[in-house]
């Protein structure tokens, strides 16, 4: 996280100008809107985070196959490849798994992931490109969740969770009505029954919770700063030793 | 909009008023017997007097500045009722019909119909779908349920989403002898709802504590932020876990529902919650009379350890905690109770004995001690220590609570002594256990003087410091 500027006092006096890029945020918004699209793509998405404050992979939106081996050695390997389609909302789930290739080591393995993504992108008659991103090491942390949404009675509110069964089978999860204060925001994730996974379970690293933490309250000022978001999905955001990264993102913009 | 002309109102026309008594319209003026001020029947088609009031035959024939309708009419003809009353210049109007939002879509225009009357000409109208309200202590009672005008003014305020609950809280008082400041039933909240309710009786005069029954609004936040806002302790109930709305259908808000919202909100904002009705008019009882805890921290005296072991564990279950009592406090009950069984928190003396008033003394001047639990049942040749709580509640300026039981012919004057003193007393351990927790919420979120909630400096980190969990 670059920027832990927010108020550590106490007090819920959030200091959002200073995280926030308001620029990046609306012209990101008005792309789509012209586009008459209110999901954003996973890029968009975080484009979006990054404008938020929210730490992100090192990633290239790339057309082609040589255009993806210059950007995964930019990057470094391995890289991950993954469909970037306003009309993909399932990556990992289209074409037979061609959306979504992890863990690739060298130029060949991207280039023919690349190239099946395009090939699934063109046999369903769809514009697609293909997203090169840094590979994060899963091992390396714990997967969490961190969303956020605009409801009728409360405006905007947040949401953190363990990620996979403790989220969606458990219901493991904690709210706030943000903005969110830091303690706040710490209270909630030491709500969590799984809490006791991030710092360190079986050999696992323990996680950075200051960096989870400052996660919510950049999701919460978003939503505040921002009343075209409906909806922000960060799943998973991998807490590791050293941060809390996003890992996948959808926003929704108001319809 | 002037909700003072609804809760306070000088004159009232009673809208629908009819000689049937099985009729709302004749229940409501029934009800209006102890009213002071000016009370007109109004009804088209009736003539002569009723209760010693002349019929009159719509609003606008009352030659008098009214400030309140009671509308005790069926839902079809409310929305021209409420255009007459706004013709006439009234400002405020109590609906009863049920038949609206919460019934279709034909329901739903009604409601908007009322709701583009009353913003336009800026009524407070409460309801529809509502029972009304009550305004003991004004001798004011707004409301169509029978036997609800013999419910005794006390401190409390209910401000209930639904009528039934709204009543049914009120007839607890009765039973307890407590009494009410104000109960109103909001309904379906044409435009006054709890941030107005809310705010009304924080500054009513009448009022130490107010209470909450919370199914839902779209107006959560608002009502979080009257809840803070206001100076008089607030406690909130909410029910229902199924009204997920909007919220479910989104691909986060799958994971839950907004009920979870409403407990972190209320949380938040520094509002203590509880999960019946009970504990809500005990915990307004308590808080609205006594001294206001400054933290979590409980200390149990116990005459009898069962019960002490039941107080403990559910006071800790329920966000309290059970602090480590000072050395020199410990020394003191040593040296008053040589050979005493237990002298830590909660300090069991085994039986009671004459010297069990200064063992509860030497816990309640404890400076780690914020909420005092003391559990003694009564024992005939000894009674309750009410002399030495007499020189404490002087000395100690902490909630003091009582679990005590026994014969009641015998312990009543006790029982009665304690409470003169502001010490409230309850015949179960559960019982008491429950409120003091609630205090010790209260204590943790609103770190004491009724200050230091959410958005001013102490607050958040009171709530981190004190270590109690925020989702209980």
């Amino acid at each position: 996280m670059s920027d832990r500027s927010g108020a550590v006092d106490g007090s819920t006096d959030l200091d959002t100008a200073t995280r926030i890029d308001g620029d990046a945020i609306a012209s990101i918004i008005e792309r789509a809107r012209a586009a008459d699209r209110t999901t954003l793509t996973e890029a968009e998405s975080k484009s979006l985070l990054d404008a938020a404050g929210i730490e992100t992979p090192d990633r290239a939106v790339v057309g082609d196959p040589e255009e993806a081996i210059t950007a995964a050695e930019a990057i470094g390997y391995p890289v991950v490849a993954k469909v970037s389609s306003a009309a993909v909302t399932h990556k990992s789930e289209w074409a037979d798994g061609a959306g979504v290739a992890l863990d690739l080591a060298d130029a060949d393995a991207v280039a023919d992931a690349t190239a099946a993504i395009r090939e699934a992108a063109a046999a369903e008659g769809i514009d697609a490109e293909v997203l090169i991103e840094d590979a994060a090491d899963l091992e390396g942390g714990t997967e969490t969740i961190v969303g956020g949404m605009n409801t009728p009675s409360f405006g905007p509110v947040t949401l953190v969770g363990l990620g996979g069964v403790f989220a969606e089978v458990y219901e493991d999860t904690a709210h706030r009505i943000a903005p969110v204060s830091e303690p706040e925001a710490r209270a909630a994730v030491e709500s969590l029954t799984a809490a006791p996974l991030l710092s360190g379970y079986r050999g696992r690293p323990p996680g950075d919770v200051d960096a989870l933490v400052e996660t919510i309250r950049a999701v919460g000022d978003l939503l505040v700063e921002t009343p075209a978001i409906d909806e922000i999905d960060v799943n998973p955001v991998l807490v590791s030793p050293d941060g809390a990264v996003a890992l996948d993102a959808l926003v929704v913009l108001e319809g | 909009m002037n909700v003072g002309s609804l809760f306070q109102p000088t004159s009232i026309a009673v809208v629908g008023a009819s000689r049937s008594p099985e009729k709302i319209g004749h229940q409501v003026l029934v009800n209006l017997g102890a009213f002071d001020g000016t009370v007109y029947p109004v009804n088209p088609s009736a003539e002569g007097e009723i209760l010693g009031r002349e019929f009159v035959g719509s609003t606008a024939e009352i030659d008098d500045d009214v400030d309140l309708a009671l509308v005790a009419v069926p839902a079809p003809v409310v929305p021209d009722v409420i255009e007459e009353c706004a013709a006439a210049g009234i400002d405020a109007a109590v609906i009863y019909a049920g038949g609206f939002a919460e019934a279709g879509p034909e329901g739903e225009d009604r409601q908007n119909q009322i709701v583009e009357t009353a913003t336009d000409h800026e009524m407070a109208v409460l309801g529809p779908n509502t029972s009304g309200f009550v305004i003991p202590g004004d001798g004011l009672c707004g409301s169509f349920a029978s036997g609800v005008e013999e419910v005794p003014a006390g401190g409390t305020c209910v401000i209930a989403q639904s009528g039934g609950v709204a009543h049914s809280l009120a007839f607890q008082t009765l039973r307890e002898g407590r009494g009410l400041s104000a109960m109103v039933g909001l309904g379906n909240r044409a435009t006054v709802g709890f941030p107005e309710a809310i705010a009304h009786f924080d500054d009513h005069e009448g009022t130490d504590a107010i209470v909450l029954h919370v199914e839902g609004t779209d107006r959560g936040r608002e009502l979080l932020e009257a809840s803070r806002t206001a100076d008089t302790p607030v406690i909130a109930y909410k029910v229902g876990e199924s009204d997920v709305g909007a919220f479910a259908e989104s691909h986060t808000g799958a994971l839950t529902g907004d009920h979870e919202l409403y407990l972190a909100g209320f949380q938040q904002y520094g509002i203590p919650t509880v999960e019946s009705t009970q504990e809500l008019l005990d915990g307004a009882a308590v808080l609205g009379d006594g001294p206001r805890p400054s933290g979590p921290n409980v200390g149990v005296i116990t005459a009898q350890a069962g019960p002490g072991i039941i107080i403990a564990d559910r006071i800790q279950r329920s966000g309290g905690r059970l602090p480590e009592l000072a050395d020199a406090t410990s020394e003191e009950i040593a040296a008053i109770l040589p050979g005493i069984t237990y002298a830590e928190n909660p300090v069991d003396t085994g039986r009671p004995m004459p010297e069990f008033g200064d063992v509860v003394a030497a816990v309640a001047e404890d400076d780690a001690v914020d909420v005092v639990l003391v559990n003694e049942l009564y024992e005939e040749a000894l009674g309750l220590p009410v002399d030495r709580m007499r020189s404490l509640v002087e000395t100690v300026e902490k909630p003091i609570v009582f679990a005590t039981d026994g014969p009641p012919a015998d312990f009543e004057a006790d029982v009665a002594a304690l409470r003169d003193l502001g010490i409230p007393v309850f015949h179960s351990p559960e019982r008491a256990a429950d409120v003091v927790s609630l205090l010790a919420r209260y204590g943790a979120l609103a770190g004491g003087s009724g200050g230091g909630r959410r958005g001013t400096e102490t607050n958040d980190e009171t709530a981190e410091s004190t270590g109690v969990s925020t989702d209980v």
